[in-house]
């Protein structure tokens, strides 16, 4: 497994662009994000959570597209499926490097336009694990529409995902009003660390035996 | 299965799209032994292959490895990323063999001045080169090849079937199409009609 992880991280590592283009679409979005409406209104600081969350699945998006095209295509897949190594444990890996490279520095990024944008500290409490785990669900479900349609474009993939996001946006928004109001937000968020913990185990499973499946 | 059986093909048929490609194919597999697949163009041969290395699923019959027996693979697709240096590549692999082994191996294909290169500034024939280092460097005890000498010249076929020989010195075993001879000795599988 340690050997998997080094190997993954070794070829993200060289693919600059496929980890660090979607990282700076995000940095992107949320500075000119602030800039297209007026800087003083109180609009922006109840909507720019709302922000965060829609550039940080646009970016998840892009930067799984091709999560395991390359491997298809160059035939990694096909002799993983031989050798002795588990398929799952590959699939596991690369969705975990994907988060480590992408998900955690917009979630680290996400963070600090946060704290910038409310004047409060304390909103690293809300937008750290919210973003945090939301990244690494997202990737989870882009990596399982992008294997549905492993072969017929990625357009495809993220349409039959899309649904599957959907409770998971009302859940982060539902974060938001909450703190808003002082509610308390902990059990929503664990409520997010549970689905993550059951997406964590069965997507890559699920994902290994499509692959699997196109292969055959 | 004996100790030194490696596969046990029983009885194997195979069809696409209700068109049979062979049917009823029986052979064994032993340690050390090698195994050349004949046919012609889409006789199924490919497909046998995939058979027999479980990705793809049989229309009858059984298909049974020794427990001990792993596979290594290399069919059309060279396993080789585009973007990386032939080092990467190799890095990216985990060959269990020692630097001075690949060194040799490398020299002896004539890409121990290419190590630098991207893999995709590489010729077809020397991606071909670099994909069989990684088959021959590897342990795995079972090496199965698709058309092995496809873009190759008259100088590395010898050369890698002196490798092919000295792999089954080693006692592995291997399985392999191909429509250019190969000088090794092996049994022959031939499906469809030659």
């Amino acid at each position: 497994m340690f050997i998997l992880f080094k190997l993954e991280l070794f070829k993200l590592r060289k693919k600059l662009r496929a980890w660090l283009g979607p990282i700076l679409v995000f940095l992107l979005i949320t500075i000119s994000f602030p800039l297209t409406v007026e800087l003083a209104s109180d609009d922006l600081k109840n909507v720019f959570y709302s922000v965060l969350w829609i550039a940080s699945l646009l970016t998840v998006m892009v930067s799984v597209e091709g999560i395991f095209l390359e491997d298809y295509e160059d035939g990694t897949l096909e002799n993983f499926s031989v050798s002795n190594d588990s398929l799952f444990a590959m699939v596991f890996m690369k969705i975990f490097i994907y988060w480590l490279l992408i998900g955690v520095p917009i979630s680290l990024l996400g963070t600090f336009f946060s704290i910038s944008m409310s004047g409060q500290i304390s909103s690293i409490n809300i937008a750290l694990p919210s973003m945090l785990i939301s990244t690494y669900i997202f990737i989870n479900l882009f990596s399982l529409g992008n294997s549905l349609s492993l072969n017929k474009g990625s357009v495809l993939g993220a349409l039959i995902t899309m649904p599957l996001l959907f409770p998971i946006l009302i859940l982060l928004g539902k974060i938001v009003l909450n703190a808003g109001f002082g509610f308390e937000i902990s059990n929503l968020l664990l409520l997010m660390l549970g689905v993550l913990l059951l997406i964590i185990v069965c997507i890559p499973f699920i994902i290994s035996f499509i692959i699997r499946t196109h292969l055959e | 299965m004996s100790h030194s059986a490696m596969l046990e093909v029983k009885n194997v048929s195979f069809s696409i799209n209700q068109n049979r490609l062979f049917q009823n194919l029986s052979f064994n597999l032993s340690e050390g032994e090698a195994i050349h697949i004949k046919g012609t163009n889409g006789s199924g041969k490919s497909s046998l292959l995939r058979i027999l290395l479980g990705i793809s699923s049989a229309s009858k019959g059984d298909v049974i490895w020794n427990a001990a027996a792993d596979k290594i693979f290399l069919g059309h697709k060279n396993v080789l990323k585009n973007y990386l240096t032939v080092a990467d590549n190799l890095h990216l692999h985990g060959l269990n063999a020692t630097h001075s082994e690949v060194k040799s191996m490398l020299q002896e294909l004539n890409l121990h001045n290419k190590t630098d290169l991207l893999v995709g500034n590489l010729s077809y024939g020397q991606q071909k080169k670099l994909a069989l280092v990684r088959i021959f460097l590897n342990t795995s005890k079972v090496i199965i090849l698709d058309e092995p000498c496809v873009g190759l010249d008259d100088q590395t076929r010898v050369l890698i079937t002196s490798f092919l020989s000295s792999e089954l010195d080693k006692n592995k075993s291997i399985i392999f199409t191909s429509h250019i001879p190969l000088e090794i000795p092996s049994s022959e599988v031939v499906i469809g009609r030659l």
